[in-house]
């Protein structure tokens, strides 16, 4: 094996690393709402959309290939590397793209420990301008594309992230208070169980979707390295094992589950009702289907939570809480440069180091962080066990000792005993 | 940085639109299939004073339900047949009122 197979190996298993944490992180977009009003068991919901995902991935056979190009200028508009930055063997391409998917799965891992919903899509973006900066100056970014379409950070990543939530939080509002006004007047254990078919299928509608959008990306960068070592040419098709790995990837990871954020979107923003997460999912499902449609990129995740909070706002006396709100906003502004800032010091090491040394210290640097929050997260676990309990501790009988994040492990009394050690993430 | 800000707009509305059609219209029937069937179910589908029996059955409320039913049942298809075309390089079109599978260009 030569120094540049084993740096090529690296950067395969860091995007199918991310593609996984790209599951995990987006299983609430789907089926937060779903879990919440218990029309579908926690394990079954996350089961359900895991295989949706899978099914997903394989029906975009679509060429992915081109997917930097949006934020970064490392390829050529065919898909191939530039030339440039393969004249060492594709090692100097390698880094950026080993540095970017670092930083991406970095601040995924941190904001899932924080239980907040920031968007895959921007981490990885992120990760991969910050690199770009690092490795190629702030030319090598497109920062506005040419002008002739919506393109570059600012077309494809930034007004995207402000105009769509604020169309999906209105479409879910106006369906709200719509199912609401038709539905007054009817006993509610009639209408709740018609509400939980509609969630179901709603949210299988948002998972399918996410399978073919998401995975696609990890695609395209893997395809992108293979084609920079020289271990792959043809521009127009994806290797099989590449498709079976992140459509696998990708949906073991929505199979897992990020149980904080499915918390956090389900009960945290809103305390939702069977109709609200049928209007919810709706909008999401039509805004995100129809953004793909109209080549207008977006982020899964912006669209779902804009759902929720317009579902919160669109009937009659529920509440939003507004700081939780405010938590994931502040996420969503700070995760691209967040990101990018991780990318540009990985590469900023990989590149000190240099060669196979550099990759690997980058590799371990990630494993470390991994390791880190994975232990981190245990000292106030969230999983289907306890991902539904009340987001308010019962405060009103007794003062709650210290508060923890989020507020979820210590209350076990109240939980059955044979579930505290089962599905934990 | 205009030129962006001038093609999202252009796109943000026909999302708008279509999330509205779509997210909202479908959910419109749906909740106006649930209040059929409970129509047609009468008794105690509604909320009524207690005492009293509820409302008499109408047997047409519960076919109205179902033909509501059947039509968001379409409108999703007709999502899925989008996600399952575009993946294969293929587009919806509308151009005959009716949905029809093109070739993308």
């Amino acid at each position: 094996m030569t120094q540049a197979s084993v740096v090529l190996a690296l950067v395969v298993v860091t995007a199918l690393a991310f593609d996984f944490t790209n599951g995990f992180h987006d299983t609430a977009n789907a089926m937060a709402t779903t879990i919440a009003t218990k029309a579908l068991k926690p394990k079954t919901a996350v089961a359900l959309s895991g295989i949706l995902n899978l099914v997903g991935a394989f029906l975009s056979v679509q060429v992915a290939l081109t997917v930097t190009n949006a934020v970064v200028k490392i390829q050529n508009s065919n898909g191939t590397p530039k030339a440039a930055l393969v004249s060492d063997g594709g090692s100097a391409l390698l880094l950026i793209i080993l540095a970017g998917l670092v930083g991406g799965i970095v601040w995924n891992l941190l904001t899932w420990l924080l239980g907040l919903p920031s968007s895959s899509s921007h981490a990885l973006f992120g990760g991969l301008i910050g690199a770009t900066i690092a490795g190629l100056g702030w030319a090598g970014v497109n920062w506005n594309g040419d002008g002739s379409k919506l393109d570059g950070v600012v077309g494809k990543v930034l007004l995207p992230a402000i105009l769509s939530p604020a169309i999906a939080g209105f479409v879910a509002l106006v369906g709200t208070w719509i199912i609401h006004r038709i539905t007054a007047g009817l006993a509610a254990r009639y209408t709740d169980q018609g509400f939980k078919w509609g969630q179901i299928g709603s949210a299988s509608l948002v998972s399918l979707a996410h399978g073919t959008n998401d995975a696609q990306k990890t695609m395209g960068v893997i395809t992108l390295a293979l084609i920079a070592s020289g271990d792959w040419t043809d521009t127009k098709n994806i290797p099989f094992w590449v498709k079976v790995a992140c459509a696998l990837a990708i949906a073991l990871g929505t199979y897992l589950g990020g149980w904080r954020i499915i918390r956090t979107l389900g009960k945290g923003l809103v305390d939702i009702a069977p109709a609200q997460g049928m209007a919810a999912q709706s909008s999401s499902a039509a805004v995100i289907l129809a953004s793909s449609h109209l080549g207008f990129a977006l982020s899964t995740t912006h669209v779902a939570t804009g759902s929720v909070l317009g579902s919160g706002l669109g009937r009659p006396g529920a509440q939003v809480r507004w700081r939780v709100a405010g938590r994931m906003v502040t996420a969503w502004l700070i995760t691209l440069p967040a990101a990018g800032v991780v990318g540009a010091a990985m590469w900023g090491i990989g590149h000190l180091i240099g060669g196979l040394a550099g990759a690997l210290v980058v590799f371990a640097v990630l494993v470390a962080a991994a390791i880190g929050v994975w232990f981190r997260s245990r000292r106030a676990p969230v999983g289907s066990h306890n991902v539904n309990d009340d987001w308010d501790p019962v405060a009103a009988e007794e003062p709650v000792p210290d508060a923890v994040p989020v507020h979820a492990a210590d209350v076990p009394a109240t939980l059955p005993t044979p579930e505290l050690t089962k599905g934990r993430v | 940085m205009s030129d962006n800000l001038g093609f999202a707009l252009e796109g943000a509305w026909k999302v708008l639109f279509a999330g509205l059609v779509l997210g909202a219209g479908l959910p419109l029937l749906f909740a106006l299939g649930i209040r059929s069937l409970a129509w047609g179910a009468g008794g105690e589908a509604e909320v009524h004073e207690s005492g009293v029996t509820g409302p008499k059955p109408q047997p047409i409320g519960t076919v109205l339900g179902w033909v509501l039913f059947a039509i968001v049942l379409l409108g999703i298809a007709l999502g899925i047949t989008f996600i399952v075309a575009s993946g294969f390089g293929k587009a919806l079109s509308f151009e005959h009122i009716y949905p029809t599978i093109i070739d993308k260009h």
